[in-house]
């Protein structure tokens, strides 16, 4: 446990110490701050964030890859995985303890955001719906958590980082369009199935204060697949 | 300590190790010696776990590599080739995110890491980012990350890559220190490097062992040669004298081209350039020339690998007759 305590810890902690981490944070900041002054409050409603949680969903199918292409492919590129893999960590731990320190990132790049909030309910006359804030990052950080599951498993199949970001940019993208607009056009005993791998649909759920159970439960899943399939592909990619 | 059997490996159709088989044992330093694409390093990564054996199986301190393969990483202190390390982190955090990964607890942690830089002379550089370290300091923090846990098992591929002369001296006095309770598996194609420092060795080429011994056996004798060109003739004057200067040490006298001039030959642990000078001026002559020879465990190693590899390729010719012909 420790062990993978100390590669999170690495990981998290190489995004701070080169510009990309700062980059990164700063960008998605700048963005969700322009999602949130666009932000609708209506007079006597409870004061919500929906409309900025959504959008900011959406940010994350570019910034997750942004954030997992370096973890395996930059090791696999600089040699440092002969050290890493030579380490009394099992190949599980590696990725988790990487996996982790992803997910972490992603969870101090959430922190500024909190302002938006803070400032909403300074502004805004009604009482605000703090349920369906904490609901709608909750909703958040599970979508990353896929995201970032998705180009872990793309991660581990090149040495080439901007091959990893734009393979695992494209795997979201195709299946954002297959559930979303591709559902609605696909046969009708189709169309719910594909339906059913829409994330976005998902995170509005939350965004709007919904926690459902199902949703939670298909959020971790996908991720548990697309981390269980990165770690197949850690265990064959042999010393390359 | 160390025990390799038959093991192969293959990329692809490159066989890359065939049949591999030694064993080593605590307290000496083995030298693992041959041309670039030899088959050192896949050699070590197995040892290391990094890769799998097609066929075979080794074991160090009694674990199994693939059966057991945790235990067999605790048991070692891998260093491999050109020492890769995290740039963007400083040697003393670098140090401290392996003594982790070794599961070390706090204060194991920071001791381990305090007697590595110190052991490794790193306490200069302990808080620059490696990023911007020499070659030769990147080297020593791979060197410390290896010794960190106080391994049983120091397995090292090409430790004194990139460092200077003083330090490749202060290398390889820390890896004689190391090695007196240690197994040393030292990896290199740099052979006055294998003379110095290590007690056996094993020459691969081509994929194969083939040869196991100590420099000096290897070497058909002592690895210390002198030859000189002196004046005169080879007589007893000039034999009593080298026998004075060079005690016990076995020299052979024979006519050079250029009339009236002598060529000696001496050989032995304890040669001397400066003794052999002497010996010729005592004796009153002028000295023409007083070199080195090239080293002998040089040249047996480079006939034993053109022949290995000579075998190969008659192997594949014959492979590719035969498969032709089917």
């Amino acid at each position: 446990m420790r062990s993978i305590a100390a590669i999170a810890g690495r990981e998290l902690g190489a995004m701070f110490r080169t510009p990309v981490g700062w980059i990164v944070t700063a960008l998605y900041t700048l963005l969700t701050a322009v999602v949130f002054t666009m932000q609708e409050v209506r007079p006597g409603e409870p004061a919500t964030l929906r409309s900025f949680f959504a959008p900011s969903a959406w940010l994350l199918i570019v910034v997750a890859p942004a954030v997992s292409m370096r973890l395996f492919s930059e090791e696999f590129r600089s040699g440092t995985v002969e050290p890493l893999l030579t380490a009394p960590v099992s190949r599980l731990g590696v990725m988790l303890g990487k996996y982790a320190g992803a997910a972490a990132f992603i969870v101090c790049m959430l922190i500024p955001t909190l302002a938006y909030p803070a400032l909403l309910a300074w502004a805004a006359d009604g009482p605000i719906d703090w349920g369906a804030v904490a609901s709608g990052y909750v909703g958040l950080v599970l979508v990353a958590l896929v995201y970032l599951a998705v180009g872990t498993l793309v991660s581990t199949t090149t040495d080439s980082q901007v091959l990893a970001f734009l393979v695992t940019l494209i795997v979201l993208l195709l299946v954002m369009i297959a559930s979303g607009p591709g559902a609605l056009r696909a046969p009708v005993r189709l169309a719910p199935i594909l339906a059913e791998f829409s994330v976005p649909r998902r995170a509005a759920n939350f965004a709007r204060g919904v926690v459902e159970t199902k949703d939670a439960v298909a959020l971790l899943a996908a991720s548990g697949w697309m981390l269980a399939l990165a770690w197949v592909s850690l265990m064959l990619r042999e010393g390359r | 300590m160390i025990h390799v059997h038959e093991a192969s490996k293959s990329f692809g159709r490159t066989r890359a190790v065939r049949n591999m088989s030694f064993e080593l044992q605590p307290g000496l330093i083995t030298g693992l010696l041959g041309p670039n694409g030899a088959g050192k390093t896949t050699t070590i990564r197995m040892i290391a776990g990094f890769l799998t054996p097609d066929e075979g199986r080794i074991t160090v301190a009694g674990h199994d590599v693939q059966a057991d393969s945790l235990s067999v990483r605790r048991q070692l202190g891998y260093l491999p080739e050109s020492a890769p390390l995290y740039p963007e982190m400083t040697p003393r955090d670098y140090l401290d995110y392996r003594a982790r990964l070794f599961n070390l607890g706090r204060t194991d942690r920071r001791q381990a890491v305090d007697r590595a830089i110190d052991r490794c002379r790193l306490a200069d550089m302990a808080h620059k980012r490696i990023g911007v370290l020499s070659k030769g300091y990147r080297q020593r923090v791979g060197l410390a990350s290896a010794l960190l846990h106080d391994p049983p098992v120091l397995i090292l591929d090409e430790p004194t890559n990139g460092l200077d002369p003083s330090q490749i001296r202060s290398t390889r006095d820390l890896i004689r220190e190391l090695a007196q309770d240690r197994t040393v598996l030292l990896c290199t194609h740099i052979i006055p490097e294998v003379e110095r420092t290590c007690a056996r060795v094993l020459v691969i080429a081509a994929g194969r062992l083939v040869a196991d011994d100590t420099p000096e056996r290897l070497a058909g004798g002592n690895a210390n040669r002198f030859e000189m060109v002196c004046q005169g003739p080879a007589d007893p004057a000039l034999r009593e004298s080298i026998a004075r200067y060079l005690p016990g040490i076995e020299t052979r006298l024979a006519d050079d081209e250029r009339p009236g001039w002598v060529r000696v030959e001496a050989s032995g642990d304890g040669v001397e350039g400066e003794a052999m000078h002497r010996a010729a001026a005592d004796a009153g002559r002028g000295v023409r020339l007083l070199a080195p020879v090239r080293s002998s465990l040089e040249e047996r190693v480079v006939r034993l690998i053109d022949s290995a590899e000579t075998c190969v390729d008659a192997g594949s010719e014959a492979e590719k007759a035969a498969g032709g012909s089917a």
